[in-house]
């Protein structure tokens, strides 16, 4: 019996969530239709979810292991065996290129992800918290937003060596101080709001105030700017692997790909489109995707462009 | 007067007429008679012969200062002839006379080169306290006596075998102004207070180039160029495409580049290839507690690949080192004890030291080579069960690895893949692995006082045929104790105009004042 009346209290809340998952499906759905009505937008969305296709099911792409080293086959040119041809160490670089989507996307989609999520905890807590607190958190994000990326890079590889998790704390560290100053200034401009203040006359608590109103109005912004911020990532880490200072041999990616294409220019310049070409489509499609979903998703924006 | 002005079309036409002409058969780049233009990869920091560091600075030391003998091209044999000595003779093994050659005067008002120059100059070097790199060179010596202005006698503590190849004509051997010198306070870094040599400095842009000019008070044979300019750039395909525009007469070029250059040299070219002192070599630290079982280090040198690395990173233009001693001298080793991979040797090894899942860093230079060796031995590690973790780091981290002066690191440090630039004595090359070295240079941090005793026995002995014997054993000891894996010694590979004949010596270093121009 007990079970009955526990069940019944649960369904208007599950009714309550299904709602609400169709809402945001339907509302990502009509965001993807709005996206592929913008051609710069299509190609965007379809350079993007190829990348991530091919990051995904890069196993069962590569033809060959990505580190199987031929020394008597160094440096061929492409064939049908090889499309890419193979790199100084005769490896083929075809697989290589496709494992080095999977090393950009990781680190790009967890160095964002970690950064959003620290982002929006220190934004909330300067935008919402206490004076002090905001004033020393602002105090920080300025100084790490004053660092010279590269060379800050350069000193923490220097400290804790070259390898991926290095190059996502780099990430990390130098994205947070931008995601953070975003939802503190949107938190500061909400927290004073009409609905917020209704809220507090209820007496809701911070908590409910901040995951259930402040959250859900700041993160959209959010997404906007790490969309735009994947080419930055992704370029920043084939240039640290490019300068041997990003992901550890033997492990591809397309800075090191685009390295050896460097060295060996003049006996395969094939390798130099190997490495360069990815990273191209790669900028393109995640800067066309986050301005065509920039469009979509901010109606400011949407106003002023129809003017 | 007409205004000269330039408009989109004229320097359009203009720039059509250059590309025409060069594109003309007939026009080919070569040496004048004037400027012999080198490419270097790297800069200098001093040019005080007791703390240079070689590379360019030995090549612009060579050709602004003197020594008493100097060395002729490794591809001759390497042989001493007189330099500013006009006679050396050998009285006894322990005493040498010398007597310098007569109109050898400093720049400034320092006068002649004296015989009290040259005994400045040696114990300088040789003085613990100045704690010279190159002190080792001049460790026998006693003293120089000075006879008068331009003779002198050494005088050794002990018969010294490598004073002909590694004392007088290297880089502990140059002879400075003792006046200028000691008015500079005792030392000096790129400003030379007083030069001897057949060129002066005319002009340092730092990375960028160096220039010398004839010393217009060079009473020495008359060199073929009179401004030799060094011209600094890093990376070598960058080199070899300014070398192609004829932005140089004479640059090294990566190993990579030969197949290309013999089936397509470009004009008026010749390709250099020469066995170098460069000796390349795995450093195992036998303190780290991973490697301290013997076992483990000696499967690691069965499950080195040497074949493979020599294909794949060298091109099969080397063969394989049983050491750091020059070879094809009598002092090198035939081969290795161990000179074959073999991954079930390997394995078994790890199975009886318990390490069956071993797992090594190799920390390597950042450079095309050594990341490519890096990478083959990684993968053919593997098939041993070692899994092997590859460290790069950039020449300012690299260099201080396995210094003890530069903190705890070395204790961190498991493989490191190294290079050396030798020289032709084997005692040049030994050096480094005596137990005074660790913590210094030696980075396997190998500890033999028998070595030692054997290094201490080479030096007196002057019997070739009984040196080499030590040098063998020597080597047999640094492979025995597990603390090395000997790669090779890499090849010299430039390119230069044809119509110059570059003089090479064994630290792959060009002597512009001994460089040939036919015209």
């Amino acid at each position: 019996m007990s079970l009955n009346s526990t069940s019944h209290a649960r369904s208007p809340l599950r009714n309550n969530l299904l709602v609400n998952i169709k809402a945001h499906l339907a509302s990502i759905w009509n965001t993807v239709l709005q996206i592929s009505r913008d051609p710069i937008g299509a190609l965007g969305l379809f350079l993007v979810t190829t990348i991530i296709f091919i990051a995904f099911f890069a196993d069962f792409l590569m033809p060959y292991d990505p580190n199987q080293i031929n020394v008597l086959n160094r440096l061929a040119d492409p064939t049908w065996e090889h499309w890419l041809g193979t790199d100084n160490l005769g490896r083929d670089s075809f697989s290589r290129v496709l494992i080095g989507t999977r090393v950009a996307m990781q680190v790009a989609i967890v160095s964002i992800g970690l950064a959003m999520v620290g982002g929006i905890v220190l934004g909330l807590i300067s935008g919402y918290g206490p004076k002090w607190l905001d004033s020393l958190l602002v105090l920080i994000f300025d100084s790490m937003s004053s660092l010279p990326m590269i060379m800050f890079a350069m000193a923490v590889i220097t400290v804790l060596g070259p390898g991926t998790y290095t190059l996502i704390i780099v990430i990390v560290s130098v994205s947070i101080p931008g995601y953070a100053r975003m939802i503190r200034a949107q938190t500061l401009s909400l927290k004073n709001s009409e609905f917020i203040l209704a809220e507090r006359s209820l007496n809701a608590s911070s908590g409910r105030i901040i995951f259930n109103h402040l959250l859900p109005n700041v993160v959209g912004s959010l997404v906007i700017l790490a969309s735009m911020d994947m080419p930055v990532v992704i370029m920043l880490e084939a240039g640290l692997s490019f300068l041997g200072l990003g992901i550890k041999p033997p492990d591809a990616s397309w800075g090191t790909i685009l390295n050896d294409g460097y060295s060996f220019i003049r006996d395969s310049p094939v390798l130099i489109i190997a490495g360069g070409g990815p990273l191209i489509l790669a900028t393109l499609g995640f800067t066309f995707l986050g301005e065509s979903l920039r469009d979509a998703l901010d109606p400011k924006l949407k106003k002023r462009g129809s003017k | 007067m007409s205004k000269l002005e330039t408009t989109r079309r004229t320097f359009i036409q203009g720039a059509g007429i250059l590309a025409g002409l060069t594109a003309l058969p007939g026009v080919t780049w070569s040496a004048t008679k004037d400027v012999l233009k080198i490419r270097v990869e790297k800069d200098i920091a001093v040019l005080d012969p007791a703390y240079e560091t070689g590379m360019l600075e030995e090549a612009v030391i060579r050709s602004i200062f003197v020594s008493l003998i100097e060395l002729e091209d490794i591809r001759s044999g390497s042989n001493w002839k007189l330099a500013a000595a006009e006679s050396m003779d050998q009285i006894d093994a322990k005493t040498i006379r010398f007597k310098l050659r007569e109109g050898l005067n400093w720049t400034g008002e320092y006068g002649p080169v004296t015989a009290e120059d040259v005994k400045y100059s040696f114990e300088r070097v040789a003085d613990p306290e100045l704690k010279s790199p190159w002190a080792y060179q001049f460790e026998k010596l006693d003293h120089v006596e000075v006879i008068d202005e331009r003779t002198g006698i050494i005088h050794l503590k002990e018969p010294f075998a490598p004073l002909w190849l590694m004392s007088l004509p290297w880089y502990g051997g140059h002879i400075v102004c003792k006046a200028a010198v000691e008015k500079a306070g005792g030392k000096f870094n790129v400003e030379t207070p007083a030069t001897c040599g057949p060129f002066v400095v005319e002009k340092w842009q730092p990375k960028e180039k160096l220039i010398l000019v004839a010393n217009p008070d060079w009473t020495g044979p008359k060199p073929d160029f009179n401004k030799i300019e060094f011209i600094i750039v890093e990376d070598n395909e960058s080199a070899l495409l300014a070398y192609e525009a004829g932005a140089f007469d004479f640059s090294k070029i990566s190993i990579s580049a030969v197949p290309r250059i013999q089936k397509n040299p470009p004009a008026d070219t010749t390709l250099l290839m020469a066995q170098s002192s460069r000796y390349v070599w795995i450093s195992l630290n036998l303190d780290h507690p991973k490697l301290k079982d013997e076992r483990v280090r000696q499967a690691l040198q069965h499950a080195f690949d040497g074949d493979s690395v020599l294909a794949g990173a060298y091109n099969n233009l080397v063969e394989r080192s049983a050491g750091v001693v020059q070879p094809g001298t009598k002092s090198s080793r035939a081969e290795n004890k161990i000179n074959k991979v073999d991954y079930d040797k390997a394995r078994s090894l790890l199975d009886e030291a318990g390490a069956s899942d071993l797992m090594v860093k190799l920390s390597v230079l950042n450079t095309t080579t050594d990341m490519a060796i890096a990478q083959i031995v990684q993968a053919t590690m593997t098939q041993a069960g070692i899994t092997v973790e590859i460290e790069p780091y950039d020449e300012g981290v690299y260099w201080t690895l396995g210094d003890q002066a530069s903190g705890d690191g070395w204790k961190e440090q498991e493989m490191i893949l190294m290079a050396f630039n030798g020289g032709l004595d084997p005692a040049e090359n030994l050096t480094w692995f005596r137990p005074e070295q660790i913590g210094v240079w030696n980075w396997s941090r190998y500890n033999s006082p028998e070595f030692e005793s054997l290094y201490q026995q080479g030096l007196v002995e002057t019997d070739v045929e009984k040196r080499a014997t030590i040098y063998h054993k020597m080597e047999m000891m640094m492979e025995e104790s597990g603390g090395f894996i000997f790669i090779t010694h890499e090849p010299l590979v430039a390119v230069h105009r044809s119509n110059i004949a570059p003089v090479i010596l064994a630290d792959n270093q060009l002597v512009p004042a001994a460089t040939k121009l036919f015209t």
